[in-house]
Parts: C-alpha cells; sequence; structure tokens
C-alpha cells in the first residue's frame, strides 16, 4: 500500500466525516425538520398498516394532496407573524374575505356581460381577489405596528371584523360561482400531482428564499428573536412588521383562491376550525411561539402530516370531535416536550465559560 | 386635567365607559322609541348575567398577564356534565350540590390549564386554543351529545328557572339568578383588593420576577388562579342551564370574542396588572346593550359580528395610545440619571 493513496483514503475519509457531523448538525439545528420528516414517515406506515385498504386508496390519497395546499397556505401565513413573536388569528377571515371578493365579482361580471367577459376578465378578478387579502393584511400591519396594539387583540378584532363583513356582504348565505380557469386549476395534476399541491410548493420555496436569503428575512426573524437589539441595529420594527403582516395577508389570499378552485363556492363561515387546526400546524412545525426561529419545510412537512392523521382518522371512522381532540393533545404535548428540551439546553450552557465570557463582556461596555 | 375630571374618568377609564354607554343609549332612544322601556332594560340585565360571570373569569386572568379563551368550554363541560349526571342516575342532588359538583368539574378542568401554562411557562393563548377544542371534543365524544330538555332536566332546576324576585309592573322582571350573580362579583371585588390572593394576582401581572422577588409563589398562585377561573366558568355555564331551561352541549362555545371584547373594553390590559371588576361589568353591559339593541334601532343583525369587532378594536386602539402616552415618563428620568 502506496503513502499517497493512503493519504487520500484518510483524507476522504475525514470529508465524508466532516459532511456527515455537518449534515447532523443541520438537523439538529432544523429542530423541526428532523421530527417532522420522521413523524409524517410514522403517521402514514401507521394508518396505511390498521387501514391498507381505505387508507391507500387512491381517491384518499388524492384527498390528502388537495386538502393540505390550503391549510398549509394559512399555516405559512400564521407562521410568518409568529417569527415575529405575534400571532395572526385573521387569517381565515383573510381567505375568505378574497374568496368572497372574487366569487361575487366573477358572478357580477357573468349576470351583466355574458360568460365570455367574465372568463376573459379572470386575471383581473382574481388580481383584485388577491388585493383584497393584501390590504386586509396591511390593516392587521398598521394597527400592530403604526397604532402598537399587541397582536393578540389586534387580529382577535380584525378577525371579528373581516369575518362580520364578509357576513355583512353575503348576508350570511354562500355565496356561488368562480372563473372556470380557476375550478379546472383544482381538479388537473401534472403527473399525478395536484396542482394544488405544487402551488403550495412553490410558495414555501419562495417564502424559505425570503426568509433564508434576503435581508428582510433576516429582519423578521431578528424583530421576534430580540426587540431591542433589533431596535438598536437600526431596523425599523414598522416597516418590518408591515412586511410581515402584508405578507401572511398575501398568503391568505392565495389560499383564499385554492378554497375557491376546490370547490366554486365561498361563505362567511367557511374554515372556522382551521384557526386552531393551523397553530398545532405551526407550532409542531418547530416555530417558536415567542418569535425568532421557523422553518418553512418543517412547517409545510407538519401540514402534510396533520393532513395524513385527519384521513386516517376519517378511514377509521373517527368522529371530527375525535380529531378535534388530537389536534389540542399533539398542540400541548409538542410544546411541553420542546419546554423541558430547552430548558436542559438554556441549563448546560448556563455553565459554558463561554457565555460567562460574552455576559462579562456585555455588562463592562 | 385637573384632578376632578381624572377622578370622573376612573383608573381604568370606567367614567369614559359610562359616558359611551350613555351615548350608545341616548342615540338608540332616538333611532327607536320602543328602546325606552322597562323591558329594554330587564332583558339587558337578563342577558348580561352569565357574561358577566364569564368576564370576571377572563379579566383575573388578564390581571394576572394571560389570556383565556377557554372558558366557554369548560363552562358547557361543567354544566352539561352535572345535569346529565344526576338525569342519567335520576336524582335530583339538589341545588347546592349540583352547583358544587359543577364547580369542581370547572376547577379540575382549569387546573390542567394552570398547570400546563404556569409550570411550563407556555403562551396562554395557545394553550387555551387547544383546551378550548379538547374539552369541547372530549364533551361530545366521551359524555354526550344531545340536547337534554326542560322536561328531563332535575327538578330543582327548572323550578328555579321560573323564579323571578320581582315583576316590574310596566313589563319585565329580574330573575332570582341575579342575587348569585351579584354576589359573586362584590366577592371577587372585595378578593381583588383586600386579599392577599387578589394583590398577587396584580403583582404577577405587573412583574412576575418581581413578585418573585418579594416572596410571591408565582407557579402555585398562577396555577389556584386557573382552577379559580375554572370553577367561575362552570358556575356561569350552570346559571346559562337555568336562565335558558335546557342543557345544549354545542351551546355557549362560539361567544369568546364578546366577552373578550367586553373584557378589554372594561380597561383590563393584556399585558397584566390593570383592571376592575365595576370596568369589566359596564364592558358587558356595552357590548350587551349593542348585541341586543341593533334590530330595535333598524340595523340588521347580519352586522352585530362587526360592530363587535370594531368595538374591541376601538377599545384596544384607547388603551395602546394611553400606553404610549404613559411610556414616555420613564425614559426622561432615565435621561435625566444619566446627566
Amino acid at each position: 500500500m502506496s503513502d499517497p493513496w493512503r493519504d487520500s483514503l484518510k483524507g476522504f475519509n475525514r470529508r465524508v466525516d466532516t459532511a456527515f457531523n455537518k449534515a447532523l448538525k443541520r438537523i439538529q439545528v432544523k429542530r423541526g425538520v428532523g421530527r417532522m420528516a420522521f413523524l409524517l414517515f410514522a403517521t402514514f406506515v401507521l394508518f396505511a398498516i390498521l387501514k391498507p385498504d381505505v387508507f391507500l386508496s387512491a381517491v384518499n390519497l388524492q384527498t390528502i394532496g388537495l386538502v393540505a395546499p390550503e391549510i398549509g397556505l394559512l399555516a405559512l401565513a400564521v407562521m410568518m407573524a409568529m417569527m415575529t413573536g405575534g400571532i395572526d388569528l385573521s387569517v381565515v377571515a383573510m381567505a375568505n374575505g378574497t374568496a368572497i371578493t372574487v366569487s361575487s365579482l366573477y358572478t357580477a361580471v357573468l349576470n351583466s356581460q355574458g360568460q365570455e367577459a367574465a372568463e376573459s376578465m379572470t386575471p383581473l378578478i382574481l388580481l383584485a381577489g388577491v388585493a383584497v387579502g393584501v390590504a386586509l393584511g396591511a390593516i392587521n400591519g398598521a394597527l400592530i405596528s403604526f397604532v402598537g396594539i399587541t397582536p393578540i387583540l389586534a387580529t382577535l378584532g380584525t378577525w371579528q371584523l373581516y369575518n362580520g363583513l364578509a357576513l355583512v356582504w353575503t348576508g350570511g348565505i354562500t355565496v356561488s360561482g368562480a372563473p372556470s380557469g380557476l375550478t379546472s386549476m383544482g381538479t388537473s395534476a401534472v403527473f399525478g400531482v395536484p396542482v394544488l399541491l405544487l402551488i403550495l410548493i412553490a410558495a414555501a420555496v419562495a417564502l424559505a428564499v425570503l426568509i433564508n436569503r434576503t435581508a428582510i428575512g433576516r429582519k423578521i426573524a431578528l424583530q421576534g428573536a430580540n426587540p431591542v437589539a433589533s431596535k438598536y441595529s437600526g431596523i425599523s420594527a414598522r416597516s418590518t412588521l408591515m412586511m410581515t403582516y402584508m405578507t401572511s395577508g398575501l398568503l391568505s389570499a392565495i389560499a383564499g383562491l385554492v378554497f375557491l378552485s376546490r370547490s366554486p363556492s365561498a361563505s362567511a363561515d367557511y374554515g372556522s376550525s382551521y384557526v386552531l387546526l393551523v397553530i398545532v400546524i405551526v407550532v409542531l412545525g418547530g416555530t417558536n411561539p415567542n418569535g425568532g426561529f421557523a422553518t418553512v419545510l418543517g412547517v409545510v412537512l407538519a401540514a402534510l402530516t396533520l393532513q395524513v392523521v385527519s384521513s386516517g382518522f376519517t378511514a377509521m371512522r373517527l368522529s371530527a370531535y375525535e380529531y378535534a381532540i388530537a389536534q389540542g393533545v399533539i398542540l400541548i404535548g409538542v410544546m411541553v416536550l420542546d419546554q423541558t428540551k430547552f430548558k436542559k439546553r438554556k441549563r448546560r450552557r448556563s455553565t459554558d465559560s463561554e457565555e460567562h465570557d460574552a455576559l462579562a463582556e456585555a455588562t463592562t461596555k | 386635567m385637573s384632578a376632578t375630571l381624572r377622578r370622573l374618568r376612573g383608573a381604568n377609564n370606567e367614567g369614559l365607559l359610562v359616558a359611551v354607554i350613555i351615548v350608545v343609549a341616548v342615540a338608540m332612544s332616538i333611532a327607536s322609541p320602543a328602546f325606552l322601556s322597562s323591558g329594554t332594560f330587564f332583558a339587558l340585565v337578563r342577558s348580561s348575567m352569565v357574561p358577566l360571570i364569564f368576564a370576571l373569569g377572563v379579566m383575573l386572568i388578564m390581571i394576572s398577564g394571560g389570556i383565556d379563551v377557554s372558558f366557554p368550554a369548560i363552562a358547557i363541560f361543567a354544566a352539561y356534565t352535572t345535569v346529565k349526571w344526576s338525569v342519567d342516575g335520576n336524582l335530583d342532588p339538589g341545588l347546592v350540590l349540583i352547583f358544587v359538583i359543577a364547580m369542581v368539574v370547572g376547577g379540575l378542568l382549569g387546573l390542567f390549564n394552570g398547570v400546563v401554562i404556569a409550570r411550563f411557562r407556555l403562551p396562554t393563548l395557545i394553550v387555551t386554543l387547544g383546551t378550548l377544542t379538547m374539552y369541547k371534543g372530549i364533551l361530545l365524544t366521551y359524555i354526550g351529545s344531545l340536547y337534554i330538555s326542560a322536561g328531563e332536566l332535575p327538578g330543582s332546576v327548572t323550578t328555579l328557572s321560573d323564579v323571578h324576585l320581582w315583576d316590574a309592573p310596566s313589563g319585565g322582571y329580574l330573575h332570582f339568578m341575579v342575587v348569585p350573580v351579584v354576589l359573586v362579583a362584590v366577592l371577587i371585588a372585595v378578593m381583588l383588593r383586600w386579599t392577599l390572593f387578589g394583590r398577587s394576582i396584580f403583582a404577577i401581572g405587573g412583574d412576575t420576577e418581581a413578585a418573585r422577588r418579594v416572596g410571591i409563589r408565582v407557579v402555585r398562585t398562577q396555577v389556584w388562579l386557573y382552577v379559580l377561573a375554572g370553577g367561575l366558568a362552570a358556575f356561569g355555564g350552570m346559571v346559562f342551564v337555568i336562565l335558558g331551561k335546557n342543557a345544549n352541549p354545542q351551546s355557549i362555545v362560539g361567544t369568546e370574542l364578546d366577552i373578550i371584547a367586553a373584557v378589554v373594553l372594561g380597561g383590563a390590559s393584556i399585558f397584566g396588572g390593570r383592571g376592575s371588576v365595576f370596568g369589566t361589568m359596564l364592558g358587558v353591559v356595552l357590548v350587551q346593550l349593542i348585541n341586543n339593541n341593533l334590530v330595535l334601532v333598524g340595523i340588521p343583525s347580519t352586522w352585530q359580528r362587526a360592530v363587535v369587532g370594531i368595538l374591541l378594536l376601538l377599545g384596544v386602539t384607547a388603551q395602546a395610545l394611553g400606553r404610549a402616552g404613559a411610556n414616555k415618563r420613564p425614559v426622561m428620568i432615565e435621561k435625566e440619571a444619566e446627566a
């Protein structure tokens, strides 16, 4: 055996080792992702074993792919708010606002100018719907950043208000009608993957880039991790929060379009059980409820997992109420688990001399 | 602002709220002459009783710096379970025992909230949102989902449903349940003002770390607080069953935003350390006044939710602006100290 050969083997070995450690570290840092990938796999296998005939049927798998996108989009919207240490309770109301706008506009044009005009104006109508969602998000942002209302109360109030205005507009009934382009999108698939799922993936990728690769993403994370430090770093809390809640409105608006594409009707009360479900997904996906940390991939995986659990429950003939119990148990269980883990980590770190030095340095300044 | 004016305004803007209620009442009586009657007044009292009890529980939690949205589920869980037990067992344990059982059930559900929140220091909104659906799910899955009508309710409950304290000659009546409700409100006011427990709640809400340093057992106080809030919710749930003369497991849940709006309007701050029984009572009256009489003055009932939403936003806006004004002073003192 020649020495150079041995050295190169050694080098290769070392490289593999560091790459492996890096990968391992990444899994640990992105605490939501590794856990969620495992949970998604585990729940899928569990229900596949328990009820293979129903759960593994093509219809059921397709349903998962069709329902997960709207929930996933709403979860990403809440995740944005939670990253800054806030919360957005009005996401479902904003999505319904968009859906009702698009549906009513389409019906109005259809009745006054006929089918052809309504179809040709579809892009404009969709744009108007999205604009409504973003505007509602901007109202949230203005109340939180300019007026200074705490996010819980601001979005609790706007949830009630947007929902109430939708009730007034529709008179409490379901409005029907949607552009045919939108409804055909809801039923089509590319290589067996529903288009709606592709929309969720596209939105998630765009959001991941925004959060991890742009300055505004850093600002949002820092705002949530430490608002005071963020302020002294010269970051404008107002524009950051404004941006966050407008993005949340935009994501909700896209979710509203997905509502409409699945069934061509909209009402003020659609998805009233989504508010809790979406928060469960966001927390389960590894988002810190106190702000500063979130992973897009974790939240998307959590949305898929919850949808797998939901359809698994249906396959097992369990009721919606039992699914609600499961949601509550998962939410509280995950938070308690995270908290105990976090405490342990903190205790270990506080004995670290490194932190003591940093602390000493900070106090002498 | 002169001292008299400040006193009139009250510590938590109670005076302002009284003024708003008077303005709303005057506007309503101008819009509809039918508004000014004793019937309207007694209907308002009657419809405010249950929300007041719920609001007091929410207010206590808010003073301690949290928010509770699980109270409607606790209320109907405790009340329905108690009634169902006595119906199934075919016995009538008497009113006192019924209230005791319901409040023990409510207290236990509150205990779970309290332990999870205080022990693990988790965000109160998210935890109670979780327990809200959990409790409702458990009630409907494992205890019962059927409506219990007046004929099946225990005799002592239905008898109390028809007891009037006073029948007004010009229409309307004062229900007997107003007595225990007012008694509970007074007890809570006394507790908040003159007991160690009450002052501890304010201290924890004002500054948890400072409260811990002066020797208040924070976790224990918080747990007992959630038990108390659970018991109050159960009490409210029983009053609801007595006034409605039926037990419907699908009721109450869904009214939480009206209650929270009332508490916030009443001057309680979500940041803790602020709130009063009198203010909360005024908040409840304002919300009920609007909910009851919108249709009477010609506004369609579909507007109800939006109007309460606007009220809530106005209330929190006033609070936020007030806080922004109050925050300016300490900064100046800090600067002076530096100089």
